[in-house]
């Protein structure tokens, strides 16, 4: 899952520090809180996701975007992250080939 | 798997609370007094010009001037005229009865040396004798009080009179006018200066969350030091390690609660710089003038600057913006990054305060205000209720399928709720809103010395420390500190409360289906109670009200719901047991 490889040092750093940190809310801060999400996976699950997968960047952006949906005027339910582009490319590819093929 | 994850939170939950310790303000027992050593005549650099013989014996009893202010009292050091004996009238040092009143500037020789000098440097080249810190001035009046300003006097015996007057407000304020009359035939140009020297090293109290050390805004720019880096960042021969030029500003040394601060003319082009004076080991902050006032022969020159020591009350600090135009002064509270939010929710505990007369109930009424904003978001949350139970069917089937794979019953359960249209859960979203409300009564609590010695109801007598009964000696039955031991072993009685209204929050709410985490869960209320027995009891009781209050929300929320279930949907025999 992880494309960690053709990341930069500071890059990884961060995505490090990011997941850490929610691994922490989620070990800590969580039970404190109790569970409030909306969503499956629930949005600290969705935030380590999407910085594994997207970088730190992309990442919190999805993860940011995602808390923001988190809200009773969302209906919520099961939301997963995102594939990166190029691997939705990719299966978007194969689906339409498989479809041209069945024709 | 399950026992390594209790194992990891539990490591996890003791790293934060040790983490906690180590970078946040804890209560400390009486500080020991400061040992540094000092020479009681060298503690303060004397000015570049001084003369040779103006070194008099310090003998006898120094002469002193008293101040009687409305606010404050102390004495004027008559010797080097000098502000170095303060203590504030409406502030104890603790909440005892009979408590001594805090001290802001103190004398050289005594335990904790801070005060406040000004005077004339000369120039380069120039051989005029400058008063200094050895000078005895002569006085005009037997006393300083709030608005009879009182002059002081010095001659050089070769033609320079150098007067000082001071005045002090009703509050903190002095207003020192230095003035030179110059009776030699020669032009004079001197340079004003006015600084806070401190002579120890306090012990600080406020950790990561307060700033304490030297502060300044010159130039629209606060500059926090800190006591180390003057140490270390300074090297003969000035003694300087940092400086910034600007028109007016301010520049001090401040602590959490206590500011000793210089004002010069706000009008005037001045250099402000920190230092310690490595021989003398002391920090010296304060401003010397960029341009030599000239003084003609037979002529007057005259510098005008403030001098702020006491309690920085922040409505007071304003004023003192507002009024004598200081830039920031506001900023010497430390409001932190966040300040548009900590100071607006300062303002309105204030308020509060005002209207109830007690900061405890302030801050409940604070709280049930947020609550009620809050409202619309958790009744939406909860508005499905009626919802869920139709679908209960569906999902205790989901249960029964997915019982050995918690992570697809989560995954299938919230499909359910998506197609059902219904959710439990109020959201990620509002919990996030929530939080900066917690971080600024976290915060004001810690820095306003408005909490400061806040009382509340029963034995808390100040709302900013911890709960000072304790469990572990059964609430004051046995004549022991357990503190003296371990600061963990410290339980108060609201911690010991906040602790049940968490207990009580969690059954309330729908339990976690994966056990590892359940255990996990149940763990917290008790770490989170010894975590909480040492912060400020405000908090504490912040937070017991708040869970109450919300344990109250769900409560009437789920009691409409039913109310109205039992008339439409769902018949009274079948109601479901959850809920």
């Amino acid at each position: 899952m992880s494309v960690d490889s053709g990341r930069s040092m500071l890059g990884r750093c961060a995505c490090g520090a990011l997941v850490g940190g929610m691994r922490l809310w989620q070990i800590v801060g969580r039970p404190v809180a109790g569970p409030n999400c909306r969503f499956h996976p629930s949005c600290s699950e969705y935030g380590v996701e999407a910085v594994q997968t997207h970088g730190a960047l992309r990442g919190s952006w999805l993860a940011a975007s995602r808390i923001l949906r988190c809200n009773p005027w969302n209906p919520g339910g099961y939301d997963p992250v995102p594939l990166p582009r190029a691997i939705a490319g990719a299966v978007a590819d194969i689906g339409s080939a498989q479809e041209a093929s069945m024709q | 798997m399950d026992i390594r994850r209790v194992i990891l939170a539990t490591l996890l939950s003791a790293l934060v609370l040790l983490g906690f310790d180590y970078f946040m303000p804890q209560p400390k027992p009486q500080p020991a007094v400061a040992t540094q050593e000092h020479a009681d005549t060298q503690a303060s650099r004397p000015p570049s010009a001084a003369a040779p013989g103006s070194a008099a014996a310090d003998d006898g009893v120094p002469a002193r001037l008293p101040i009687d202010a409305v606010d404050v009292s102390g004495s004027v050091n008559l010797r080097g005229a000098r502000l170095d004996d303060l203590v504030l009238r409406g502030y104890h040092e603790t909440v005892k009865p009979g408590s001594p009143l805090v001290r802001v500037l103190e004398a050289q020789g005594q335990p904790h040396p801070t005060y406040v000098e000004f005077g004339w440097y000369g120039q380069p080249g120039q051989t005029v004798r400058l008063p200094d810190a050895h000078s005895v001035w002569k006085t005009d009046a037997q006393k300083l009080g709030s608005n009879s300003p009182v002059t002081l006097s010095w001659s050089n015996d070769a033609g320079l009179t150098f007067e000082i007057v001071l005045a002090i407000d009703r509050d903190y304020m002095f207003t020192v006018t230095q003035r030179v009359r110059n009776a030699t035939g020669d032009q004079v140009a001197l340079v004003p200066y006015s600084r806070v020297v401190r002579a120890y090293t306090p012990e600080e109290t406020g950790g990561m969350l307060v700033h304490e050390g030297p502060i300044s805004v010159i130039n629209g720019r606060m500059e926090e030091g800190s006591y180390k880096s003057l140490r270390t960042n300074s090297t003969a021969p000035n003694f300087v390690s940092w400086s910034a030029s600007g028109t007016g500003g301010w520049a001090g040394i401040t602590d959490k609660y206590w500011l000793a601060a210089v004002v010069p003319d706000q009008k005037s082009d001045v250099n402000g710089t920190y230092g310690f004076d490595t021989p003398a080991g002391a920090y010296e902050v304060g401003f010397t003038g960029r341009a030599p006032v000239t003084v003609a022969a037979n002529g007057v020159g005259e510098s005008t600057a403030h001098v702020f020591a006491g309690a920085k009350e922040v409505r007071l600090l304003e004023r003192y913006e507002n009024e004598l135009h200081i830039p920031d002064f506001w900023k010497a509270v430390d409001f932190g990054w966040f300040a548009f939010l900590t100071r607006p929710v300062f303002f309105v505990l204030d308020w509060l305060y005002q209207l109830f007369g007690n900061f405890g109930l302030a801050l409940l009424t604070f709280t049930l205000i947020v609550k009620t904003l809050f409202f619309p978001l958790a009744a939406k949350g909860f508005r499905s209720a009626a919802a869920m139970r139709s679908v209960q069917p569906k999902m205790q089937a989901i249960r029964e399928r997915y019982k050995s794979d918690p992570v697809q019953m989560n995954q299938k359960i919230m499909q359910l709720y998506r197609e059902e249209g219904v959710n439990p859960a109020s959201g990620c979203l509002p919990l996030l809103i929530q939080a900066p409300v917690f971080w600024c009564l976290y915060k004001d609590l810690y820095v306003t010395i408005e909490m400061r010695h806040a009382p509340f109801f029963g034995w808390i007598h100040d709302l900013s420390a911890p709960d000072p009964t304790n469990l572990f000696n059964l609430f004051g039955l046995i004549p022991w500190d357990p503190t003296t031991l371990s600061g963990m072993l410290l339980l108060g009685v609201w911690p010991i409360l906040y602790g049940a209204t968490m207990f009580l929050m969690q059954k309330m709410n729908p339990a976690t289906v994966d056990p590892a985490q359940k255990q996990i869960f149940m763990a917290m209320p008790f770490i989170f109670t010894f975590f909480m027995a040492r912060q400020p009891v405000g908090l504490v009781i912040y937070y017991c009200w708040n869970n109450l209050l919300t344990v109250a929300q769900q409560m009437v929320i789920q009691r409409v719901h039913r109310d109205r279930s039992k008339t439409t949907i769902i018949p009274p025999a079948k109601k479901a047991r959850k809920g």
